[in-house]
């Protein structure tokens, strides 16, 4: 859940996806700026927290990053129970990874928070000469369940922060008092539709 | 929620089911009250008692039933305990282990005290403690009657519950009672008991010692009823008399060692440590943070504790003195010997590959060397027979056949990212990588209801860097994975019994430490997870990743010394943890943080200290079939691993 005080929100964020989609390194890009072409998997989980501003507030994430072998799928509630904030992530060179990643949107939208705010990454956008999953068949899938839709690069940096930055927009503000409902908060007209869908 | 689900074992059948079992085997027979044609005239059998059983080592085989007697002779008590003979043929149990752990009837005017244990899981028993500090091993009543016992003893001689432990009769004790309570009974009388009677003990001139009553050697008298010194003189007194055999090879041999190295294998540890050392600068962290918030005190100083029981680590095993080990015909003569030379040492790495075959049991240690040769030359052909059933599928069968595509795909992903930093696994079209992408394959093919987990490129890469060869390679790592598999099955049960093991060990070993996960919502012990799954692999450096691995794969003190690293490490920063008030997500972080900065040496020192003084309590804090520990046979012992994907 996003607390806040002040705000000073913490959010925790779960990164879910396919075993090589580049989780590990789209976290180690947001948080140490730092690419290895070789990023070793993940062997049950790995914690981490940064802290970005956004126009109206400090938002500290707490990332969980997950091992992504559906073998250690029995341990994924543990760390997206009570998350904040969740992003999908798949390979835009590797249509399985993509299957995967709407599998974890059903799981969230399933068990998850209803409040959660939920972003599909289609990561290795540099890939572009090996893509298999079109973006705009991507984005209709996205809008249809209510997730905020980014290609990213862990390698080139590409939208890695962007993708961050507009969570940590997204994420409710219990407070102050204008927003009583909790609602989401729209910075961008243009996306209203994808968010509004949300929690349907 | 599900947390707890997947983790208590309460509720498991096959657990329940072995906890059964264990208490079904104590409804034995018992022939109370028979007299033995074989006591002396005159005697008269007061108190008899079947199924009185002592637990030499931890492996249930090994364990040594008798029965148990007090007998009055004119106005004197004595006690009996004679083991059964004939039992345990299948055992390795010699003629002399039975003798040596023989009570031949003690009179009870040489007893000082006996204490009553009665554990939450397991059998009631008594440790008897002697005038002399020498304490029997404890007796556990597998048919019950421990308070027959100190009832019956209580009509014969006198005996009074000690008024600072209820658990605790002394024997005898009518001089003083107060003054002879447990407190007096400090460990270097013990000691000084099984090393000799003359020898001096080295444990009071450590130079570190707040409480430092233990190492008084003059008894110095101390009834305050919370004197951590006098619990921690009580428990390793105790701890003395559970490690029995182990021990006292142990301690004679750290005796003979500080009797001719003046104290020098006293030393305090740190003092040698190079300023670089990552562990001794988070030592200095936690000092600091210990100003910060007060901590609940370690029960038994990990310090203390190596300085009498660790021992210092040795240089690995040489290729001078392997041939010591090796009869003209290459075989491994005494293979408990180079098991033990391993575990304290390990081996030179150029002997690895050699040595590593029998420590994962790819060779038998009695095989010849042409032996060796033969099999080697048979497991090879096995190899590329298993091997051609995938290097066989043609890419039009392959694109009908999702599960290998699958599989495949899971291996090419995870073998380019294994130890690429490695000059052996370095560079583009690598030559190893494609060795571990074939031989992981060939296994999931060997091993189809397991298959491939992210995990096994861990385990196999460092067993490849050893072997070299492709098929040996293979078959070292079928070995390993006939103790490590569980591991990665999908109902995560082998992890889940580890973690399990390793609460229980952490409760027995620091309870404050213990309570402070409890509080935590730490219990599941997930930020061990990696420790556990790959054995330390992403821990340390390469090089002590295979010196660790071929320590703990002797299973000399224990098949399961792995869990007594992990409480190791968790003591050495135990004052951190708790200072800091580390939460679940802190302290995965902080575990996984600690990769790279833990002091190999210092912490096997440590857990082979924890693993002597658990003794038997530890052993018994770990489920039988817990891995690496071969399953229990059930019958089922291949059963299709339940995965949708593979």
């Amino acid at each position: 859940m996003a607390t806040t005080g002040n705000k000073n929100i913490n959010a925790k964020l779960v990164l879910l996806g396919d075993v090589g989609a580049g989780k590990s390194s789209l976290v180690l890009r947001f948080v140490k700026g730092q690419f290895v072409e070789f990023q070793e998997s993940t062997i049950g989980a790995a914690f981490f927290s940064q802290t970005l501003a956004v126009n109206d507030a400090t938002v500290k994430f707490e990332i969980w990053d997950t091992a992504g072998q559906e073998r250690y799928h029995s341990l994924a509630p543990m760390y997206y129970r009570g998350a904040a904030a969740a992003i999908i992530v798949y390979d835009i060179s590797n249509q399985a990874s993509f299957e995967r990643a709407k599998k974890w949107v059903q799981e969230l939208q399933a068990q998850g928070n209803p409040n959660m705010v939920m972003a599909l990454a289609g990561n290795k956008a540099d890939l572009l000469d090996a893509r298999k999953v079109p973006a705009e068949a991507t984005k209709v899938y996205a809008e249809e369940n209510g997730l905020f839709f980014m290609e990213t690069s862990a390698k080139t940096a590409a939208n890695v922060n962007d993708i961050f930055y507009e969570i940590a927009k997204r994420l409710p503000r219990v407070q102050p008092a204008p927003n009583p409902s909790g609602m989401v908060l729209m910075d961008r007209p243009g996306e209203r539709t994808a968010s509004s869908s949300c929690c349907a | 929620m599900q947390e707890t689900d997947l983790h208590d074992l309460s509720d498991d059948a096959d657990y329940a089911a072995s906890i059964q079992q264990g208490s079904s085997s104590m409804m034995g027979s018992d022939s109370s009250k028979r007299s033995s044609p074989s006591e002396p005239e005159g005697a008269e059998v007061v108190y008899s008692k079947d199924n009185v059983t002592i637990h030499p080592t931890q492996f249930a085989s090994e364990r040594i039933s008798g029965r148990l007697k007090l007998i009055k002779q004119g106005s004197s008590l004595f006690m009996t305990w004679i083991p059964y003979k004939g039992q345990n043929s299948a055992a390795r149990l010699s003629e002399k282990d039975r003798s040596l752990y023989t009570i031949r009837a003690v009179p009870f005017t040489d007893v000082r005290s006996i204490r009553r244990h009665t554990p939450a899981l397991g059998w009631q028993y008594i440790i008897v403690v002697l005038s002399s500090g020498l304490a029997y091993p404890p007796l556990y009543f597998y048919s019950g009657g421990v308070r027959e016992f100190l009832a019956t003893i209580k009509q014969h001689v006198f005996l009074v519950r000690s008024a600072e432990d209820a658990n605790v009769f002394l024997v005898n004790d009518f001089q003083n009672p107060l003054q002879r309570t447990l407190s007096s009974l400090e460990l270097p009388r013990v000691v000084s008991v099984a090393s000799g009677p003359s020898t001096p003990s080295p444990v009071s001139d450590s130079p570190s010692n707040e409480s430092s009553s233990i190492s008084q050697v003059n008894g110095r008298q101390r009834l305050k009823v919370h004197d951590p010194a006098r619990d921690i003189s009580i428990q390793v007194l105790e701890k003395f008399s559970l490690v029995t055999r182990f021990a006292r090879e142990t301690t004679s041999q750290l005796f003979r060692e500080s009797h001719s190295n003046g104290f020098g294998a006293f030393e305090k540890r740190y003092n040698n440590q190079s300023v670089e050392d990552f562990s001794h600068k988070a030592s200095n962290d936690e000092e600091k943070t210990v100003d910060e918030i007060p901590v609940a005190p370690d029960p038994l100083e990990v310090d203390k504790l190596t300085l009498v029981w660790g021992k210092p680590r040795q240089p690995p095993l040489g290729s001078e003195e392997w041939a010591t080990f090796l009869d003209n015909e290459r075989r491994v003569m005494d293979s408990k010997a180079l098991r033990k030379r391993i575990f304290y040492g390990g081996v030179e790495h150029k002997l690895r590959r050699e040595v590593w075959a029998f420590l994962l049991g790819y060779h038998a240690y009695d095989s010849t060397y042409a032996e060796r040769e033969y099999h080697r030359s048979i497991k090879k052909s096995e190899y590329e027979t298993i091997k051609n059933q995938w290097q066989s599928i043609s890419s039009e069968q392959a694109r009908r056949f999702t599960k290998f595509r699958e599989r495949k795909g899971l291996i090419d992903k995870d073998v380019v990212r294994t130890d690429r930093s490695l000059a052996f696994y370095d560079g583009d079209d690598n030559p190893n990588v494609n060795l571990l992408r074939d031989i992981l394959l060939t296994y999931s093919f060997y091993n189809f209801d397991l298959g491939y987990c992210q995990g096994m490129s861990d385990l196999l890469s460092p067993i490849l860097f050893v072997m070299k060869d492709e098929s040996e390679s293979f078959w070292c790592f079928v070995a390993l994975m006939e103790r490590l598999g569980p591991n990665f099955n999908r109902d995560q049960n082998g992890m889940h019994s580890q973690l399990f093991a390793l609460s229980k060990l952490v409760e027995l070993l620091d309870s404050p430490l213990h309570n402070y996960f409890k509080q935590n919502d730490c219990l599941n012990y997930f930020f061990c997870f990696r420790w556990v799954l790959i054995q330390f692999k992403r821990e340390f450096e390469y090089e002590k990743t295979m010196r660790l691995w071929e320590v703990l794969w002797t299973h000399y003190l224990s098949e399961h010394l792995h869990l007594y690293v992990c409480v190791a490490i968790l003591k050495r920063y135990r004052n951190k943890i708790m200072g800091e008030q580390m939460d679940f997500d802190t302290l995965l972080k902080f575990i996984n943080e600690l990769s790279g900065r833990v002091d190999l040496d210092a912490i096997l020192r440590d857990a082979e200290a924890l693993c002597i003084c658990a003794g038997e309590n530890g052993a018994a804090c770990i489920p039988p079939g817990t891995p690496p520990s071969l399953p229990i046979d059930n019958g089922l012992l291949h059963f299709q691993q339940d995965d949708e994907v593979l």
